[in-house]
């Protein structure tokens, strides 16, 4: 039951072309953490379920030279005809702020995205919203490379070959790896709030990563 | 617009002095400009005699340790934990740091950049005062409240220890000896080193009988030559002599004859009396005087990065020679001097680059290893005018090969492009938004290809080949085999003299660029996006006069002038009756560069876009000045390629 099953072929708008463009060559794979940039992200949405639910808000900020940069933090909100009643009551989201049309939306995230690294914890399920949410303006896909900081936490305590039914997914889970990480949590659920946690979360998993012998892009991403 | 995550730093901020003096609005304009990073157990965030960095730090968790060195180790003088604040020294921007920073456990370090607590120093009396305090007791500012801060006494005390920018104290002092050591070539060794150890000097110089140079001998030609080689000492000096000699006139401008010492890597410089080997010895200078008189100059930079290979140490030494640029820019050192020390500087990390690309690869490709190559600067570092670290553009050209190893070539050379460019990345500069690259397989091409490029881009100028023209065309091979550009120049001049019209092509490209003044003489400026109100020095003024020199100086066929400046110097004596525009175009570019470079330093970013009303009367009125030859080389190359009747 995939939404994919009704796609029609878009012709791309302009933006979705110049932020297309950007994406010239892959990354060497002997680049530093130090030299890359990566946007961390996340996605506060109605629900859960991609087909019926959509983005209420997206909120991200940069890293460079493994530094969290916070002139480029961003929280946008996004103009919706439902709020998810399931979304009041598990996040607390209320309408505030100013709220973005979806193409304006659009028009400000893909060159925030740039040809940037994307970071997020379970960052398949924000990618996936985030595709949907940008199809109507012809955007297939997002060709930018991404890490998933759980599946990175799990790669650094069992390596890279792990048999997934010895995983207790619990340890996984934002908080529990913030607790563990000794991050506090003070902003969870709003976009925003859990994007900076992700970002501080990832700068800590950077430095175990080196510890364990994966410093450069290659061995990242992996 | 705040947001959640801007809040979060400026919640913790406002509980620690000084943030917790600031209004709500000065405190969130200082928490987004907040980076944050994550360092562990015996991180250095900075080290004793380093220049000050471009923000200072708190603890927002963990603990740093302050440290000094002494003879027995490293004692700790201070151990800073949450919400204390240090590196404050970096406030007054030009001193050395005088302690380590070394983590002590886990830490989470906020950074907050000099700049915008500047503006707030300025407005908020509490906050200079409680800084000003922390001065007094050394580099910490500890958390204390207001009344004992005030008794903060001896301000500033330091100051006499200002040692950071002694670059050239003052180019008089530097002594150049007038009592040479000479000597006849029948001399022999032994006697040659007995005289030399009875004056105390490490170096003779041999003569005829008008003591006209014939060679000099130096204490490494001893060691080397006499010691290592096992040569009697009885055997004549001329055996062991270094002939080809390199000499200077005497009464020359002191930063030519250094010049001409860094580039061919001279410990010692014979002057005669005419600057050639044929009239008398007058005197010497060697490296080691000018050392004597300078702290941080070029001579060191470039030692220091002929004897690393480590990264992180060419970076902190790509850091130090933009300081001392600094200091040259605001003391009016000539530009031609300034750009040629820092391309050689930049020359220099590029054929460092290239031997740890070599050495890595080495092994892995035994076939390749007699094929010639060459790495190409291109842009402004190819036209040696690149003073600060912004984009490199570059490219790899290699020898032509058999077919059953053009695969391999492909590879290798893409290799051994990618980690050079690599390694620059890491030395500070960035890479090219238009990935104009020697990691980019499109720009890493045999010389055969490279032909068919330029010819495709003069044969047919479409709008990409003239934007490549602009690029590539002033190339300049760094290290390697510089045959393959030569070959790759006469190329290009042998196609641009059968196909002539490509010439009007460049020049309308170069006639068709945004103007500097708008119609009642105010500058234009961006009118959107990131820049908006800022002038584009770069796409404005100095990228049409670069395009012109280039266009002129391939109009009259001079090979091998890449240099914009020297360009309109070649140009004023190839045409006379134009001599004045061209010698007032080639200053204005220099004006144009030291802004930038200036601006880029003050701000540190590239220079780019500079704020009109930011700058003093005096400047604007310079800058505008720069505009009147550039408006007029624009017209006379209207009229020379006849731009009136050009299609389109």
């Amino acid at each position: 039951m995939s939404w994919s099953l009704f796609r029609k072929k878009i012709s791309p708008k302009s933006f979705v072309k110049d932020f297309l463009k950007e994406f010239k060559s892959d990354i060497p794979d002997i680049r530093q953490f130090d030299e890359l940039t990566f946007v961390v992200l996340d996605t506060e949405t109605t629900g859960l379920d991609l087909f019926k639910d959509h983005i209420l808000s997206f909120g991200a900020v940069k890293i460079q030279e493994q530094k969290i940069l916070i002139s480029t933090a961003v929280e946008w909100y996004l103009a919706s005809s439902k709020t998810g009643k399931e979304a009041i009551t598990v996040h607390g989201l209320l309408k505030n702020e100013e709220e973005l049309s979806l193409e304006s939306f659009a028009t400000q995230m893909l060159p925030y995205l740039g040809n940037h690294v994307i970071i997020g914890h379970s960052i398949g399920f924000d990618l996936a919203m985030l595709k949907k949410a940008l199809r109507p303006f012809g955007l297939v896909d997002f060709p930018n490379p991404s890490i998933d900081t759980k599946d990175l936490a799990i790669r650094l305590d069992h390596g890279l070959m792990v048999d997934p039914s010895r995983i207790n997914f619990q340890d996984y889970t934002l908080d529990s790896l913030c607790q563990r990480f000794k991050i506090e949590t003070d902003d969870r659920h709003t976009a925003g709030g859990d994007a900076f946690l992700t970002a501080n979360l990832f700068l800590k998993l950077l430095k175990l990563a080196c510890k364990k012998g994966i410093n450069n892009w290659g061995q990242l991403k992996k | 617009m705040s947001n959640v995550i801007v809040n979060r730093v400026a919640e913790f901020l406002k509980t620690y002095p000084p943030f917790n003096f600031l209004s709500k609005d000065d405190l969130e304009n200082v928490a987004q400009q907040v980076s944050i990073k994550y360092f562990e157990e015996g991180e250095r965030l900075f080290s004793q005699g380093e220049p000050a960095q471009s923000h200072f730090f708190i603890v927002r968790e963990g603990s740093v340790k302050l440290t000094e060195n002494q003879a027995s180790g490293e004692l700790v003088k201070e151990y800073c934990d949450q919400g204390d604040v240090f590196g404050v020294l970096a406030l007054l921007g030009k001193r050395p740091y005088v302690l380590n920073a070394i983590v002590a456990e886990e830490t989470i370090v906020y950074f907050v950049p000099v700049s915008i607590f500047e503006l707030i120093l300025e407005q908020n009396s509490k906050v200079a005062l409680y800084f000003a305090a922390g001065f007094a007791s050394g580099q910490v500012v500890v958390r204390q409240d207001l009344s004992q801060g005030q008794k903060a006494r001896g301000v500033f005390k330091n100051e006499s220890n200002d040692h950071s920018l002694l670059i050239f104290s003052d180019p008089s002092v530097i002594k150049i000896s007038e009592n040479v050591l000479t000597g006849f070539k029948d001399l022999s060794i032994q006697e040659a080193a007995e005289q030399m150890s009875f004056e105390e000097v490490s170096s003779i110089v041999v003569v005829n009988e008008q003591k006209h140079p014939l060679g000099i001998i130096t204490d490494k030609d001893l060691r080397k030559k006499v010691v290592a080689a096992g040569l009697p000492l009885g055997a004549s000096v001329s055996e062991i002599m270094t002939k080809e000699l390199i000499v200077r006139k005497s009464d020359a401008s002191f930063s030519d004859l250094y010049l001409c010492m860094i580039k061919n890597r001279l410990h010692h410089l014979v002057l005669t009396k005419d600057g050639t080997s044929q009239s008398p010895v007058t005197g010497i200078i060697s490296d080691h005087d000018v050392l004597l008189s300078m702290g941080n100059s070029p001579a060191i930079l470039i030692h220091a990065l002929l004897n690393t290979m480590d990264l992180e140490e060419m970076k902190s030494i790509r850091l130090r020679a933009e300081q001392m640029l600094r200091y040259y820019l605001e003391n009016e050192v000539a530009m031609d001097f300034v750009a040629s020390v820092m391309t050689e500087i930049n020359d220099v990390i590029i054929s460092q680059a290239r031997i740890i690309a070599l050495t890595k690869y080495r092994r892995e490709y035994p076939e390749m290893e007699g094929i010639k190559f060459c790495f190409l600067s291109l842009g402004s570092e190819g036209r040696e005018e690149q003073l600060l670290r912004t984009d490199q553009d570059n490219a790899i050209i290699y020898e032509d090969v058999p077919q059953e190893l053009y695969d391999q070539a492909a590879e290798y050379f893409l290799k051994i492009g990618t980690e050079m460019v690599e390694v620059l990345i890491h030395c500070g500069i960035s890479p090219c938004p238009g990935n104009i690259m020697a990691s980019n397989s499109k720009w890493v091409q045999p010389i055969s290809t490279w032909k068919e490029y330029f010819s495709e881009w003069i044969l047919r100028p479409t709008e990409e080949a003239l934007l490549n023209s602009t690029i590539f065309f002033d190339f300049r091979a760094i290290g390697g085999t510089n045959f393959l550009a030569d070959q790759l120049t006469d190329h290009i001049y042998e196609e641009v003299r059968k196909k002539h019209f490509f010439l009007n092509f460049l020049a309308n490209n170069a006639y068709r660029k945004p103007a500097p003044l708008g119609f009642f003489r105010g500058f234009m400026v961006e009118r959107s996006g990131e820049h908006r109100d800022q002038f584009d020095i770069k796409a404005r003024a100095m990228m049409p006069l670069a395009d012109l020199a280039r266009l002129l100086i391939l109009s009259h066929g001079v090979v091998g002038i890449n240099n914009t400046f020297k360009r309109f110097e070649k140009l004023a004596e190839l045409e006379p009756v134009n001599e004045e525009l061209y010698t007032q175009a080639g200053k204005a570019y220099e004006i144009l560069m030291r802004m930038r470079a200036l601006e880029g330093l003050h701000h540190g970013n590239s220079g780019r876009f500079i704020d009109p009303e930011s700058l003093g009367k005096l400047y604007k009125q310079l800058l505008k000045n720069t505009f009147s030859p550039l408006l007029e080389l624009q017209e006379l190359v209207k009229v020379r390629f006849q731009l009136d009747y050009f299609s389109k």
